[in-house]
């Protein structure tokens, strides 16, 4: 196990290596640059010029890019070119901010996915699970962006029961802060809620079909003992591996939601850098992205592999 | 025990409800107001987006002022007077005002701030102002001459420019950009990017009484649905640059006051006067005859705007009202058959992103160019790729512009074929303009001056650079509780007189 | 044991009840989109003032939008766009991916590392953010965000075809015909392609769906279909300030998009389960 985790770890780093020099090279490419978003609309080519200077822009390339790894590698992410400061203050406030929305979000799901699941699983064929089953197939059909704002209409505008702006630090009360994550979280949860609940509906079904279980209820089990102790664990493998991958759409269902809902977290950081070339600050921010992206991956083998002693790719475990 | 954990949970809950509704008995004295974006640079000379002007606005003064009648007021300095020449300009500053830090503001903060404007490295977009000026004599304390290169009637004037704003001697600009220190209203607290700026009132303010309000919150909020759905439910108290498009629906909102003023911030179609079909001028005339301009304003900007053909502010005294804006396509064809195509021509016109009333006036203009034989592809480009791109170089696109304070810079830049603008745009010549707007800057009375700039305007729609679209208005939406407070036409937020009751 | 495909096609012609529903519904919508805007008695960009944001009426169905223009109409012409998205970057992915993942499959060793590592790589990155990475460099259009989508799926498709090659390169009559001398391209176009096109058929089909919606969330975020062009996810995102005075504008789009998306996925569940018995054991 501990040479498994190393060796991950190894190309969780080059991935984010090789990631970097991408992104670099994205900078590189782009028309114009940092120096022309800072200042503005009708700058003079003389103050531009002036400006790429100050900034190092004019280093070639790979001179630029070493001075960054190298600030890096010493922990030093660089300042933000077209903020005005250091990265690292803007990054991780809002890395802390997204962490707040992305987390609450995936316990939701993870947890009312789950249950969905298992409740129409169990239920094959009949009503609930029918009613079930429909819901979540519309649910994928829906894009996260036409909901957010079918949402802000109806609850924010129309019933005025929450707010539309996104964030309120929680210096300003527990429940205004928690107010305002109403809705981003429910668009978040909306987003993915309808694959992880027809994932593991299907494995249970899978599993409840299988010889183990047949054997159990052969054995006199209640149907209630055969789904908590026996169904359950081997059905939530597969799930546990698409929550992993859940992570990574959330994080792109939390650029549009922090885009919709004005929320200051990593998404809309990184949709800035991206509008401003601020290399320094897309670097940090593709980092972050990476780093989870892939760690979260990594746990999700790791559980899989605790849960199920022969390591396996695939899906339901026919124990 | 589950009983006494739900009664904790129901306490902190009603505690965290009142802690949020605490001031709702006396009047409030905190106003929250939105912008669009990050403020990045705090020190004004650097400034460059609205965001900035209006922190600006909140934490500095300026040697002069504009009220929202658009005449100048005292701010920092008392009284101006100049020689015959207008070559000399004598400000007598105001006494007895402090910087945030503590230090007294005098003559030799003056000449420090300007000496840092005109420096090149610092690329402020008001250098060529600070250039403008030999050199600052301050004879004493509470008095600096500025003495300069070219005689300039209209000096004070712009002396109101959102990057002339006072700095002091003594504070690096490192430590301006993390802790800025001004003589304004209001004191900085604290920023956090993406999310809010704070500052808070300055209780040695020169200006008796004021501020009313102990702090101010600006919440960067970049999303126009956001901004609104926030005002309505009162999550803030100012929504700064309403969208024109939901003007309307703000107005019928009981508890919602909409303030829109006129200004002379303007839209226009340019065209590259050295590149084919708009060489010819009638062809760029040919454009101007297409163009509803009564109906852009409807499409771009909801009606919040009024057609013009010119920079000059439409309620100036020098605007000439006879000129005016008919469509006529007719016309229009005849002319592009006269410059040498019969059928029209094909071309594409650059819209910037993110700018919704030049896209939307875009999406009218190609319409209304199909008449006349002109088909247009839009083609959006965002600013990161405009100023490399487009700017200056491109045949055919659509941009806008802030009002200027005298009529000089509000044309001279633009038209003149020395203008700084004008080289990054239509690259423009023409001769008789060149030799109206020289004229007019040496006029010695207001009433030449004004015939001079009538003359130009008719030449301007003649020997069309581009097309002038209209001028637009800047509107701010606020809670009727609010009071003191009006829109500025120069779209700062001026916040000394407001309060809550 | 893989079996060749035809005898079972033929003895399986009582087609699954949702992949009739779903075929028909979506022949019904590339019908719309081809032909109902020529229908229209509308032309598509005309602009009008006092037409401006009328609810759904006799004269226009789905009533008109900031411009005056009739909403159904644009609604209509934006499925084409939409359409062309999903299936055009899904024929891009498969392109693209499946030669990677037939080369990665068969060959392996070092080719099979690179090709790995280079799709380790892009899968780390989020799809959203991906799109809008590949968009940044360039001004974006239809083409361009086609392609940018269809790049973002590239890896799935090639680690499928790279897992169904290496099942089908283990088979007996695979190594059979390696032993016979044959080239490789006759092995993986003759022998492991046509058993493994089911299962990348059936992942492709899947994919459309998301092409659509990552298409029309790129065209939201302004970095796909450019205006004046009528595109679902664009006309959404510009309905957004009316979205309480005027929400037929946002709405129409929406509904058209969950409506075809709904459609593509009954007609791929019911391609699945008819191609469904000749997967048993196959699953992956």
């Amino acid at each position: 196990m501990f040479a498994y985790l190393v060796k991950r770890l190894f190309y969780v780093a080059t991935t984010v290596a090789v990631m970097s020099v991408l992104i670099f090279w994205i900078t590189q490419v782009m028309p114009g640059n940092v120096a022309y978003m800072i200042l503005g609309d009708f700058a003079a080519p003389e103050d531009i010029a002036t400006l790429e200077a100050q900034l190092g822009l004019n280093d070639p390339a790979h001179v630029q890019y070493l001075r960054w790894a190298g600030g890096m590698l010493r922990g030093d992410m660089g300042m933000s070119l077209s903020m005005n400061q250091p990265v690292s203050a803007v990054l991780w406030g809002a890395v802390g901010r997204s962490a707040i929305l992305a987390g609450i979000s995936i316990v939701l799901v993870a947890a009312l996915g789950i249950w969905l699941g298992v409740y129409g699983g169990v239920r094959r064929g009949r009503l609930a699970d029918r009613i079930i089953s429909i819901g979540t197939y519309i649910n994928i059909a829906i894009p996260e962006f036409f909901w957010a704002i079918v949402v802000i209409m109806l609850f924010a505008g129309y019933l005025n029961w929450f707010p539309a702006t996104g964030y309120q630090g929680i210096e300003h009360g527990l429940w205004a802060w928690a107010r305002h994550l109403v809705l981003p979280v429910f668009t978040l949860v909306f987003g993915l809620i309808a694959h992880v609940s027809r994932l593991t509906r299907s494995s249970v079904i899978d599993v409840m079909q299988s010889q183990y279980i047949r054997a159990a209820r052969a054995r006199g089990l209640t149907e209630r003992r055969i789904v908590r102790e026996h169904a359950l664990r081997n059905a939530l493998l597969p799930t546990v591996t698409v929550l992993a991958i859940d992570v990574g759409v959330l994080m792109g269902g939390v650029v549009v939601a922090e885009t919709i809902f004005s929320y200051p977290g990593l998404g809309r950081t990184l949709i800035y850098a991206i509008q401003q070339m601020d290399m320094p600050l897309l670097q940090a921010c593709m980092m972050v992205v990476t780093c989870i992206y892939a760690l979260s991956n990594l746990a999700a083998d790791v559980t899989y592999a605790l849960l199920n002693p022969r390591i396996r790719y695939g899906n339901a475990a026919d124990a | 025990m589950m009983k006494t954990s739900l009664l904790t949970i129901c306490l902190a809950l009603t505690l965290g409800m009142t802690g949020g509704h605490a001031q709702a008995a006396s009047p409030k004295r905190e106003l929250v107001a939105t912008i669009n974006s990050n403020v990045n640079f705090f020190y004004p000379g650097r400034g460059t987006t609205a965001e900035e002007y209006n922190f600006g606005m909140l934490v500095f003064n300026g040697l002069v002022g504009i009220a929202p009648d658009l005449t100048l007021r005292p701010e920092l300095a008392e009284s101006w007077t100049s020689n015959e020449a207008a070559t000399e300009w004598t400000f007598h500053l105001r006494r007895g005002v402090t910087f945030h830090n503590g230090k007294p503001f005098t003559a030799g903060d003056v000449v420090h701030t300007f000496k840092l404007l005109a420096d090149p490295e610092l690329a402020s977009r008001a250098r060529s102002t600070a250039e403008m000026i030999d050199r600052i004599d301050t004879p004493d304390e509470h008095t600096a001459i500025f003495v300069l290169k070219e005689p300039y009637g209209a000096w004070p004037s712009m002396l109101i420019e959102r990057q002339l704003k006072i700095v002091p001697e003594g504070v690096s600009l490192e430590e301006m950009a993390k802790h800025p220190v001004g003589t304004g209203p209001f004191v900085f607290e604290s920023y956090t990017p993406g999310d809010r700026v704070v500052v808070r009132k300055n209780p040695n303010y020169w200006e008796a009484g004021l501020p009313k309000l102990d702090r101010v919150t600006l919440r960067i909020m970049p999303e126009d649905a956001a901004k609104i759905a926030a005002l309505k439910a009162g999550d803030v108290d100012v929504l700064w640059n309403v969208p024109l498009e939901s003007i309307k629906a703000l107005e019928a909102e009981p508890d919602i006051i909409v303030d829109a003023k006129a200004t002379g911030t303007w839209d226009g179609i340019v065209m590259n006067n050295t590149q084919k079909p708009f060489d010819d001028v009638r062809v760029r005339r040919a454009v101007l005859k297409a163009l509803d301009k009564a109906q852009l304003v409807q499409f771009a900007l909801f009606g919040h705007g009024q057609p013009t053909h010119t920079p000059i502010p439409p309620n100036s005294p020098a605007f000439a009202k006879s000129l005016g804006f008919a469509p006529d396509v007719a016309g229009a064809r005849a002319l592009l058959a006269e410059a040498g195509y019969p059928k029209g021509f094909a071309i594409t016109l650059n819209v910037p992103v993110g700018r919704p009333t030049r896209e939307r006036a875009a999406v009218a203009i190609q319409q209304m160019l199909a008449p006349a034989g002109i088909q247009v592809k839009l083609e959006r480009v965002p600013y990161s790729r405009w100023g490399a791109t487009i700017s200056g170089k491109a045949p055919f696109y659509m941009d806008g512009y802030l009002a200027r304070p005298t009529l000089d810079t509000a044309t001279y830049p633009w038209y003149h074929s020395s203008g700084s603008w004008n080289n990054r745009m239509w690259h423009f010549k023409s001769e008789r303009i060149d030799r109206t707007l020289d004229q007019a800057r040496r006029a010695t009375s207001e009433k030449e001056q004004h015939e001079l700039y009538r003359t130009f305007q008719r030449y301007a729609l003649e020997d069309a650079p581009g097309v002038v679209m209209y001028s637009i208005n800047v509107a701010t939406a606020y809670r009727k509780a609010l009071k003191g407070y009006e829109t500025h036409p120069y779209s700062w937020m001026d916040l000394r007189t407001a309060y809550f009751e | 044991m893989a079996t060749p495909l035809t005898p079972s096609l033929r003895a399986r012609w009582r087609l699954p009840p949702g992949l009739a529903w779903g075929a028909g519904l979506l022949v019904l919508i590339v019908a719309m989109a081809v032909v109902g805007p020529h229908l229209s008695p509308y032309d598509l960009d005309a602009i009008s003032l006092e037409e401006r944001l009328q609810p759904p009426s006799i004269q226009h169905w789905l009533g008109t939008d900031e411009f005056g223009r009739d909403v159904l109409s644009r609604v209509l012409h934006g499925a084409r766009s939409s359409l062309l998205m999903g299936f055009g970057a899904t024929a891009i992915s498969l392109l693209l991916g499946v030669p990677l993942g037939l080369a990665a499959g068969y060959y392996r060793g070092r080719i099979d590392e690179i090709i790995m590592r280079v799709i380790d790589v892009m899968i780390s990155i989020p799809p959203v953010i991906l799109g809008l990475l590949i968009l940044s460099v360039t001004t974006p259009s239809i083409g361009k965000t086609m392609f940018a989508v269809g790049l973002v799926y590239v890896p799935i498709m090639t680690r499928l075809t790279r897992s169904v090659t290496l099942e089908a390169a283990a088979e007996e009559f695979v190594q059979a015909a390696r032993a016979r001398g044959e080239s490789a391209a006759y092995i993986l176009f003759s022998e492991i392609l046509p058993n493994a096109w089911p299962a990348i058929i059936i992942e492709a089909g899947l994919r459309v769906t998301f092409a659509i919606l990552l298409g029309a969330a790129l065209s939201f975020l302004g970095l796909g279909v450019q205006p004046p062009a009528s595109d679902w996810g664009l006309m959404i995102a510009e309905a957004r300030p009316f979205i309480d005075s005027a929400p037929w504008i946002a709405c129409a789009p929406g509904v058209a998009l969950c409506v075809t998306v709904i459609a593509i996925n009954l007609a791929g569940d019911g391609l699945r389960e008819w191609l469904d018995p000749r997967l048993q054991g196959r699953q992956s």
